[in-house]
């Protein structure tokens, strides 16, 4: 992180200021204990945007996350409820089986563009979700329920994570948990982003064809990308099912893999902290709508066509003329 | 963004002085989370509506009365989506605003997913989603809020094989949980019946609109009964349509509840002898009170949904046992206790048809509402009662 | 295998109905509609209150379905695509844009149409039925010529008339059009209304059969999406060919497939996914859309 100015450092401590202290505090002042759930689904649903936002880096519409967080949400639940694995070993298990989903597909299917991508990716969604149906690992149509909360893990005598079920309040530490997870994501991200790999995804953004021509191993990139982007989808899900406590073939469906991109196009596809802010906006924004009652979808779809109309780059350009974090 | 979200407040705090400038009465939240947008809205919006419908009635009437206090009834409703995700936001948000009783979720996934938030908040809830694991121990704060299909179906099939003489069956099932779960238990009782299951692995995409191509193999294996497993209101016409048009001369039957006027619309004649199962509004059966809820339903939303009739229920049973156990209203511990117990009379229905909580047989605890298990069978836009019987 | 081929001439005449409205307004634009099956839903419940519940005659009905549908889709174009597009760094933007319009017309359609299902009268009634063999309601055989008729009309349209020449051109290059005096603006708007036209034509005339209710909305898009694909994005002659194949493969995979139940789709969609894999613009589709 060398290339940090001081100015971006308060920043990104204000952040985790705001995350870790004060959000808590501030719940607490209020008694608004049900925006911890709402604030660690954000959480969890910004990782697997992130995956979205960084397949967008290489100039692909990326409509399959679902299938990725649902592949994570089955692998994690099954290692744990049928295997008596612990949830935190789990947890990669379940992001890099994503991966490896991923790196599979992803060979034949990286070749395809634009809208032709999308698609096949949205396709997928729904091959993953009847597949679920399906298969018998899966437990069918009657999903996988009573998924026990993260157990404790300790090394050599010390706890290093508490056991959830021996927990007062798991809402805090699914929040805790949640956070953590999105910011060391954000930070690979934006690593990742200013690294020279991410260099070269941007050359790929502009043109493929003259990326290739110049040396650059575009199918490579595109695999690891496609790989990381699910890593980060398995990871969302596996998190999610631990809270629900449950997974079913509609945990993720196509709607969610909308909802993910939709989520980095409303933060805006040029900055790395876009889908944060987009999932924020649009998850929370439906929450805090609730009391409109039946006017909820219309008021939200309203000023969701509103932001675009006026703000077509995301809501980060508002800032653009200091060029973010690109 | 900052003057929006002000204005917003400035808005929600104009609403709730206003409501609170009309009460007189304490209020008495009971909260409803279930799926009210998208293709699955009919049913939480029958259900969302009958509880506003009931609601709006006490509070015109003056209020319910529990222990000392008269509240009036405030219904905290929540829009799902369907999406299990989002029934646990809708749950936290009931537990934040203080509900402890709770009707829904719709859908198996959600009732399962909002488990662990209900169980920690000290919420009971009322699903409409049949998975036993919800109602067995240890599972502890989920009410069956319908009777469940494994229940129905049994009987249906019973019927069918006494009285039509029935030997074969076939299942067709959408291709999600709810309907493949039930289609399973369908075809299990069937079996156990000694029906012969000549075709169980037909099913059909929740979107698809034409429904011929999936029923012509059906239709080759001639069974004297076609069973739609779970099947949504929006599809049965259309199913019905397709099986007659195909030539299709059996039964048809399926064991959720389905609105006469939808059928009506969708298939008109060719829905005549289908059989479905109802609440407690055919003429024989519904009590002064039911014919005044179904008025004041139309008066308040325009159009009935038969759907309502077993969805009156649950609020209806939940302000019941808190009026038996006063103190249950805030200690969801004494209605669980008072459950064994609790009777009360059924005042949606004529004779004297008990209120009380059931589901010994199914999950070995009370469990479940009693209502009673109507058997329709629709003729010429209306539904005539074929039977109805009781479930333990 | 007559039923097999008939039911596969009737959801692909359909079908192809569905994507040519998404498919103009894709190779106008390059908009991936989100909210076309909404458009559609609406022209089945427009539809349906004139002639189920006012008693309009049916083609008076469907014609204002179409009207309705082309004022709607012209407003949105001008007051809400044309502008984004104009001022956004990455043309898929207008994803966004389309979701939460689709979101928009969803929320209208269920305040003011209601939840339920509904359905017409039959505008004919009886069933065709050859030797079992072959069985098909009159009505469905109607809807079925009238769609083909649409389909012709709009090709005719597109191949004949000045209008038809200008999106055509349009949709080829948009740059030289403009250059070639083609008011781009003015016909970008009337490319988008005849696409919403079509959308609420279909919609009006499957209302006689399959009913409409507010959930289908989303469902269609996914559905007219993926026949886009199979025939190319963006290539009218493709969107048809997609109609129909989607149409065949349901037709011939429920009947052939039927045995192995739950798994049907899953191999539709699969051997979809094998296709585009394989052939990645589609059939005829321009590479890389």
């Amino acid at each position: 992180m060398k290339n940090l100015t001081s100015k971006q450092l308060v920043g990104v401590g204000l952040f985790l200021f705001a995350v870790f202290v004060a959000v808590p505090v501030l719940i607490r002042i209020t008694g608004r204990w049900d925006f911890y759930f709402t604030l660690t689904s954000v959480a969890l649903l910004a990782i697997a945007s992130a995956g979205v936002w960084l397949t967008f880096y290489i100039g692909r519409i990326n409509i399959g996350q679902g299938a990725f967080a649902l592949i994570g949400a089955y692998v994690s639940a099954i290692l744990v409820v049928k295997g008596g694995v612990s949830f935190w070993i789990s947890l990669p298990a379940a992001g890099l089986f994503a991966a490896l989903v991923a790196i599979l597909i992803g060979l034949p299917i990286l070749r395809l563009r634009g809208v032709y991508f999308a698609m096949i990716t949205l396709v997928l969604t729904q091959v993953v979700t009847l597949t679920a149906l399906a298969l018998p690992i899966t437990n069918g149509a009657k999903g996988i329920s009573s998924i026990p909360l993260p157990s404790g893990i300790s090394i050599f005598g010390v706890p290093i994570i508490p056991d959830f079920a021996a927990m007062e309040n798991t809402k805090l530490a699914f929040y805790y948990a949640a956070c953590i997870l999105m910011i060391l994501t954000y930070a690979a991200l934006y690593r990742l982003v200013n690294s020279r790999l991410g260099h070269l995804c941007r050359s790929m953004q502009q043109n493929e064809e003259l990326a290739s021509s110049i040396g650059v191993n575009i199918s490579y990139i595109r695999i690891v990308i496609f790989a990381i982007s699910s890593f980060f989808g398995g990871i969302g899900g596996a998190m999610f099912g631990s809270i629900a406590q449950s997974v079913y073939p509609s945990s993720f469906q196509v709607a969610d893999s909308v909802n993910f991109m939709l989520n980095c196009f409303l933060g805006g596809l040029g900055y790395v902290f876009g889908p944060m802010l987009g999932t924020l906006v649009l998850y929370f924004g439906w929450d805090l709508l609730f009391e409109l009652g039946k006017y909820q979808l219309l008021v939200y779809s309203l000023i969701l066509i509103a932001v675009i109309r006026f703000l077509p780059n995301g809501l980060l350009s508002l800032r653009l003329g200091k060029g973010g974090p690109k | 963004m900052q003057r929006r979200t002000l204005l917003k407040t400035a808005v929600i705090v104009t609403a709730l002085q206003a409501t609170m400038a009309l009460a007189e009465n304490p209020v008495l939240k009971i909260g409803f989370v279930g799926v009210t947008s998208g293709p699955a809205a009919a049913w939480g919006i029958s259900n969302q509506r009958s509880m506003e419908a009931r609601a709006a009635w006490i509070n015109e009437t003056g209020g319910y009365t529990i222990g000392e206090t008269t509240y009036d009834i405030e219904i905290v409703s929540f829009d799902d989506q369907k999406d299990p995700k989002r029934a646990i936001a809708g749950m936290e948000k009931m537990a934040q605003e203080g509900i402890h009783y709770v009707v829904g979720p719709n859908v198996d996934d959600g009732a399962a997913a909002v488990r662990p938030v209900a169980e920690a908040n000290g919420i009971m809830y009322f699903p409409y989603a049949f998975p036993k694991s919800l109602y067995q121990a240890p599972a502890s704060n989920a009410v069956l809020g319908m009777v469940a299909n494994y229940q129905s179906g049994p009987a249906i099939y019973k019927y069918l094989m006494e009285n039509e003489g029935v030997k074969t069956v076939a299942f067709i099932a959408a291709n999600e949980s709810d309907p493949l779960s039930q289609r399973d238990g369908g075809v299990a009782a069937a079996k156990e019946l000694g029906l012969e299951v000549v075709s169980d692995n037909v099913t059909y995409q929740v979107d698809t609109t034409d429904f011929t191509p999936v029923l012509t193999p059906v239709m080759r294996s001639r069974p004297d009964l076609l069973v739609l497993s779970g099947v949504s209101p929006a599809n049965a016409p259309q199913l019905i349509r397709s099986a007659r048009e195909l030539g299709f001369e059996g039964l048809i039957s399926t064991e959720t509840a389905q609105d006469a006027g939808v059928l009506a619309e969708g298939a008109g004649d060719l829905a005549n002898g289908f059989i479905s199962v109802g609440g407690a509004s055919t003429p024989e059966l519904a009590s002064p009170m039911m014919n005044e809820f179904v008025d004041r339903y139309k008066k308040m939303f325009g159009e009935y949904n038969d759907e309502s009739n077993t969805k009156v229920y649950a609020l209806e049973y939940i302000l019941e046992t808190l009026k038996a156990e006063p103190s249950a209203i805030k200690d969801v511990d004494v209605f669980q206790a008072s459950m064994d117990t609790f009777e009360a009379p059924n005042p949606y229905m004529n004779g004297d048809a008990k209120l009380r909580y059931v589901g010994m047989s199914s999950f070995g605890q009370r469990r479940q509402v009693a209502v009673p298990l109507v058997v329709n069978v629709y003729q010429d836009g209306v539904f005539e009662t074929l039977f109805v019987a009781e479930v333990d | 295998m007559e039923q097999i081929l008939a039911n596969g001439v009737y959801l692909g005449s359909q079908y192809a109905m569905i994507a040519l409205g998404l498919t103009l307004i894709f190779a106008l634009m390059n908009v991936l509609n989100f909210a076309h099956g909404q458009m559609y839903v609406i022209g089945g419940f427009v539809t349906y209150t004139f002639y189920g519940q006012l008693g309009v005659p049916f083609v008076l009905a469907l014609i204002i379905s179409c009207l309705t549908l082309a004022v709607l889709g012209a407003l949105i174009e001008k007051f809400l695509f044309a502008p984004v597009i104009k001022g956004s760094a990455r043309e898929e933007s207008t994803m966004l844009l389309a979701a939460g319009i689709a979101f928009l017309l969803d929320a209208l359609i269920l305040l003011i149409f209601g939840e339920k299902q509904r359905g017409v009268p039959k505008i004919v009634n009886g069933v065709f039925n050859y030797d079992f063999r072959l069985i098909m309601p009159y009505d469905r055989i109607v809807i079925c010529v009238l769609a083909i008729l649409s389909i012709i009309a709009f090709i005719c349209l597109m191949q004949y008339s000045k209008t038809g020449r200008a999106l055509r051109a349009l949709a080829q290059d948009r740059t030289a059009a403009q250059l070639m005096g083609v008011n781009v603006d003015r016909y970008s708007m009337i490319g988008f209304a005849l696409g919403a036209m079509l959308a609420g034509l279909v919609g009006g005339l499957l209302v006689t059969i399959t009913g409409v209710n507010l959930g289908m909305g989303g469902p269609t898009s996914i559905k007219a999406f993926m026949m886009v694909m199979i025939g190319g994005a963006g290539v009218i002659s493709g969107a048809i060919w997609g109609g129909i194949i989607l149409g065949f493969m349901e037709a011939i995979g429920l009947a052939v497939l039927s045995q192995y139940g739950d798994i049907t789709y899953l191999l539709i969609f699969v051997s979809l996914m094998i296709f585009l894999a394989i052939r990645p613009q589609g059939l005829m589709g321009k590479p890389w859309g």
